[in-house]
């Protein structure tokens, strides 16, 4: 019994003492792993502290040994031994002996100035506390006594004046004894600082903590703890390309602009920022983590949270150029995107297109745009041939036609009209704006259709319309109307027909056919189902897609117009931080990675892939465009961020001042609504960067030289051919740019007598002008105006200014040509130019060569003298 | 002077020393039976225990374990609210720095944790022996009724505690369970009759339950005081009377000769 009791208690001291041990074990490891395990960042600290050490270490061995090879060493050397020699001098006894008298007598001088001191205080003490009791009690004692105490100060006063003397003149003594020594020293100090300010660096950079690096923005509640090991992010020099101890790529873009401690790192990279355990967490690679970090090109995307306007942002050319793709392709219209409220229709308005193109041609082009011309914006729509018909036959039969084609491929098209149609068609710079079997189409941004096939897509009665008067037919369409004559007209359309038709039409309803109502019926179904009236005018659908109809019918009128935009697709204007939860992967749950940016591109690869029913049409997209387009609408956060961190665009701003965007008036404003000048140039504000800005035109250019270049763009522009910006915004290869002849001139500008250039110049003499540039320059009267040139010509050469622009045959074509600058432009804007370049182009690359007035007086007139006279 | 029994005896003639002990300490059945009276803590543990009640294989030990458990949650609970704003700005944040950043902060808030999966699965089982056992019949009718209740209080308070972190598990566990308050007759406005009663979405018990109409900021302060503060208190009252009741009763329930 008592053994048993025995065993059995023994039994569990042991179990006791195994659960004990465990526990101590595990705790051990508890505080183990909240120290080390827990902190990788600690290591990665260690190791950076460590390589910067070995830096520095190297920075100042490497001055030592320079210290040592550049003879500063013997220097020294020899400093060292003059001062030994000065020491030894200093120390002898002789030396010694007088150093020591004359100290002693300063030192006695010195203190009993020090005691004159002291009892002056004294005595003043006493003279405040009797002048005290004298304005207290008036009593003449007192007054008796202040008198004696001042009396008694004017004598201490004067010895300590005495006696400072003595002591300065002691000292004075004193010093020859010891400057050379002290000389000596400063300079061997001076010459082994920087030295020593090295290996103090190497100190103090030792001395840096191991702790977490935190970045915190209160009114966000952002916790940054990324610093923590990417510890040479912010660093002036770059301590390590291995990672996490790089510098930022280009910090003197994005962190100087962007500090740190201001903004933090996930507001722009996103990822999870307090994370601090491992890599994968701290990169937000995690599960339910739906913020994982950009990278590369892709962080961009977070340069559209404040920045309201990233056309000219350095650091944001991807996303800029992507920003254009939405514009290309009209997300907005079926979309609500912040930004993109009030802009136009992208398609072409559609209300008569049954007078325009053949029937078996529209339903080509509704089956698959792609397959007419590979730059086709409009986006496949998958429908049967039977929905094509219908769609076309509700479009034909709004413009009250039938079903019919014309076929022009029979007729004999007459030589000497083509002839003249080609001429035309070269001087009109057609292929400037129009694709035409592979050659043309510089100007992008207007999406002129490809014209190779267009003579069997169009009849000629049409076509001769449409140039005639373009507005007519689509009121805001890009294309400018060209003053031509009808029999130029006819020529060009007689050329385009002929040069331009397609081998492979199959013109089917060479006899027209009536259209049947239930399939006009359907088609305005599918119309209405997939949304054409977001991209096209339609007949009969003006208002769909932009006024709601439930808030109509609620009543609802305080809202503007784009405020009640009802749009067919899902509203895009948070995309970028939409939960995840949100997104409908239907079939491809598993098939695909389960985070935004994967459903973003997939969803542009393939819109209906996700389930049943969806509508959204396919626009066959490359892959970089996918990604280029996810960067941009992964941007479109819903995050608050401080008002403090935004950076409105310009018009923002203007709305906010109340300012009025500017507006085109008079009769100018038709000219540009005919000719379309925005097409290619920028005008203080409005329109496209082909084409040089002609905000400051009146001020910078002659008006002879205006109306030279306007009758004939050809003869004089093609000194500017050279200019490379014209080329590079293009994007592709730089062709032969020149302007089109648009035959200004010829016409009067309706209800008035004034022709186009009158009318253009005086809006350029009026308007676009700034009182920054004079109209004419100081004269200087001192010198003789062939000397002013020959100085002004000097300089030119001797700045160095051919090196970049060409007058002739010689210089670099960097710069504008400046052969004809003396027919072209104003003195007084080349005047204000060479003064400041920047003002009036900020990105121009002309350095400031700082010219004074003189200067820049000596080089206009220089600059005036070239010219080309036209023969 | 020096001798250790003198020191001893110093010690022990203290005033500070008589005034927590009261009385020397002899291994006696009547001093045993006085340390139990005299201590707080030990107040409510009755002086004896028949040898059977203490028979693991009967009782389980699951009462005891579940109130460890719970001592453990209190503990671990208080320091986890030095860390923790019950804002919906910084709750999740502050999960987030107990995770990366808190001293020992994965333990405790592991501990809290699983600690609360722990409770709860060990007070149904404690209860399941409680009824297997039939140690709810008479004369224990009563203290079934509070151990009903407490297990309600546990089950309260696990379901608050989850929507503290302010996560997506939280937040849809809240959702999904005030809505079947919604939906509960009488109480919420999905049930019957709620238009004739004229319970709407902003009178009824979810609308009580969160503090608004929808899972919010309000929801969240709601379930951190009920969590922190409420159901606490009222569980710690009604576990003393729990205790208390248990000695009333006969002791700890044991298997019947």
């Amino acid at each position: 019994m008592a053994t048993d009791n025995q065993n059995k208690s023994s039994y569990r001291v042991y179990l006791f003492v195994f659960f004990s041990v465990l526990l101590l074990l595990m705790t051990l490891w508890i505080v183990w792993d909240d120290e080390f395990g827990l902190r990788p960042w600690k290591k990665y600290q260690k190791e950076f502290k460590s390589l910067k050490h070995e830096q520095l270490q190297k920075e100042y061995d490497k001055a030592q040994s320079d210290f040592r090879k550049s003879g500063d060493a013997q220097t020294l050397a020899r400093l060292e031994a003059q001062l030994k020699k000065a020491k030894d001098l200093f120390n002898s006894s002789e030396v010694q002996q007088k150093y020591k008298k004359l100290s002693g007598q300063w030192a006695d001088v010195h203190e009993s100035a020090a005691r004159n001191q002291k009892e002056l205080q004294t005595n003043r003490g006493q003279y405040l506390e009797t002048e005290y009791y004298f304005t207290k009690t008036q009593k003449p004692e007192y007054k008796k006594k202040m008198d004696e105490l001042q009396k008694r100060i004017d004598a201490i006063t004067a010895k300590g004046a005495a006696m400072q003397k003595q002591e300065e003149a002691l000292k004075a003594a004193l010093v020859p004894f010891t400057s050379g020594i002290a000389d000596i020293e400063a300079e061997i100090e001076k010459m082994k600082s920087p030295l020593e300010e090295k290996k103090e660096r190497i100190g103090t950079s030792d001395k840096v903590p191991v702790e977490i690096k935190q970045v915190y923005i209160r009114d966000i509640d952002l916790a940054d703890r990324c610093q923590s090991c990417h510890i040479g992010i912010d660093g002036s020099k770059q301590i390590s390309t291995k990672q996490p101890f790089t510098r930022h790529p280009a910090s003197f873009v994005f962190l100087k602009n962007h500090d740190p401690e201001k903004f933090g790192c996930t507001f722009c990279h996103r990822g999870q920022g307090r994370a601090t355990t491992s890599v994968q967490k701290a990169h937000g690679n995690v599960k339910h983590w739906e913020e994982p970090m950009l990278e590369g090109d892709m962080t961009q995307t977070s340069c559209l949270k404040c920045h309201g306007d990233v056309k000219h942002l350095r650091g944001a050319e991807y996303i800029a150029q992507s920003t254009e793709l939405i514009k290309k392709y009209g997300c907005y219209s079926c979309h609500k995107i912040p930004g993109y409220d009030s802009i136009g229709d992208v398609g072409p308005v559609l209300t008569e297109v049954g007078t325009k193109v053949n029937y078996s041609w529209a339903i080509n082009w509704l089956l698959d745009p792609k397959n007419y011309f590979a730059t086709a914006r409009m986006p496949k729509f998958f429908f049967t041939q039977d929905e094509a018909e219908s769609i076309a036959d509700y479009l034909f039969s709004m413009s009250g036609t039938t079903r019919h084609d014309v076929d022009y491929s029979t007729e004999t098209p007459d030589e000497k009209l083509v002839e003249q149609g080609k001429t035309l068609w070269s001087q009109a710079r057609c292929n400037l704006c129009h694709i035409t079997n592979g050659k043309g189409g510089n100007n992008v941004k207007v999406y002129a259709p490809d014209l190779s096939k267009v003579g069997s897509k169009v009849n000629k009665e049409w076509l001769f319309r449409w140039i005639k008067n373009p507005n007519a037919y689509f009121p805001g369409t890009k294309m400018p109307r060209f003053r031509f004559t009808d029999e130029e007209i006819k020529a060009l359309v007689e050329y385009i027909v002929s040069e331009y038709t397609d081998d492979e039409a199959s013109p089917k309803y060479t006899t027209p056919v009536e259209i049947k109502s239930e399939s006009i019926k359907k088609g305005k179904d599918l119309i209405v189902k997939y949304g054409c009236y977001g991209c096209h005018k339609l007949q009969g659908m003006e208002s769909m897609g932009q006024i709601a109809p439930s808030l109509v019918s609620q009543g609802v009128t305080f809202l503007k117009a784009d405020e009640m935009r009802e749009k067919i697709g899902t509203e895009l204007s948070s995309i970028g931080s939409k939960p995840v939860d949100m997104l409908d992967f239907g079939k491809l749950k598993k098939s695909i990675s389960n985070d935004r940016l994967s459903y973003i591109k997939q969803k542009l690869r393939d819109p209906r892939g996700y389930r049943l029913g969806l509508r959204m049409p396919n626009f066959r997209l490359t892959e970089s465009e996918i990604n280029g387009l996810a960067a941009v609408l992964y941007g479109y956060t819903d995050n608050n961020v401080p008002s403090r961190f935004m950076v409105p665009s310009r018009q923002e701003l203007d709305k906010m001042a109340g300012v009025q965007s500017y507006k085109f008036t008079g009769d100018f404003a038709k000219i540009i609504e005919d000719v379309k000048c925005t097409n290619c140039h920028s005008i203080k504000g409005i329109g496209a960067d082909y084409a040089p800005d002609l905000s400051l035109a009146g001020s910078k250019l002659q008006e002879s030289w205006i109306r030279k270049f306007l009758a004939n763009p050809d003869v004089i522009r093609p000194l500017l051919q050279q200019m490379p910006k014209l080329g590079l915004t293009g994007g592709a290869a730089p062709a032969k740019i020149t302007m089109p002849k648009f035959n200004l001139g010829i016409q009067k500008v309706e209800d008035t007598n004034r022709s186009d250039v009158d009318v253009i110049i005086n809006y350029f003499q009026q308007e676009l002008v700034t009182t920054d540039i004079p109209k004419e320059i100081p004269v200087i009267t001192t010198l003789t105006p062939e000397d002013q040139i020959a100085k002004g010509k000097e300089l030119y050469d001797q700045k160095g200014c051919r090196s970049c622009h060409q007058v002739g045959t010689d210089g670099g074509a960097l710069g504008p040509n400046l052969s004809n600058v003396g027919n072209r432009l104003n003195p007084g804007f080349i005047f204000r130019h060479l003064e400041n370049a920047r003002k009036f182009k900020p990105d121009i690359v002309e350095p400031n060569y700082g010219f004074s007035e003189r200067e820049r007086i000596y080089l206009t007139n220089y600059l005036m003298t070239l010219k080309l006279n036209a023969k | 002077m020096n001798n250790p029994t003198d020191i001893k005896e110093r010690i022990k003639k203290n005033l500070v020393w008589k005034s927590i002990f009261r009385r020397d300490y002899r291994n006696t059945v009547r001093d045993r039976a006085q340390a139990i009276f005299g201590n707080i803590f030990l107040h409510l543990h009755p002086v004896q225990v028949r040898e059977g009640a203490v028979k693991l294989r009967f009782t389980w030990g699951m009462g005891g374990i579940t109130f460890f458990a719970f001592i453990i949650l209190v503990i671990t609970g208080v320091v986890l609210m030095f860390y923790y704003h019950p804002s919906i700005e910084q709750a999740y944040s502050d999960i987030k720095d107990l995770e990366f950043q808190v001293p020992f902060g994965v333990i405790l808030r592991n501990l809290h944790r699983w600690g609360a999966h722990f409770m709860v699965i060990v007070v149904m089982i404690h209860m399941f022996r409680v009824f297997m056992t039939g140690s709810y019949k008479a004369p224990r009718q009563f203290n079934w009724g509070i151990g009903v209740i407490l297990l309600v209080l546990t089950f309260l308070l696990s379901f608050t505690g989850y929507l503290t972190p302010w996560d997506q598990l939280g937040f849809w566990a809240i959702t999904v369970g005030t809505n079947m308050g919604a939906a509960t007759p009488l109480l919420g406005y999905q049930g019957p009759f709620s238009e004739f009663l004229h319970i709407t979405p902003f009178n009824d018990v979810r609308f009580a339950l969160l503090g608004g109409s929808r899972v919010a900021g309000n929801a969240l302060l709601r379930a951190y005081i009920w969590h922190c503060v409420a159901i606490p208190l009222v569980s710690v009252i009604l576990m003393f009377v729990h205790f208390w009741r248990v000695r009333k009763d006969g002791g700890i329930s044991k298997p019947q000769k």
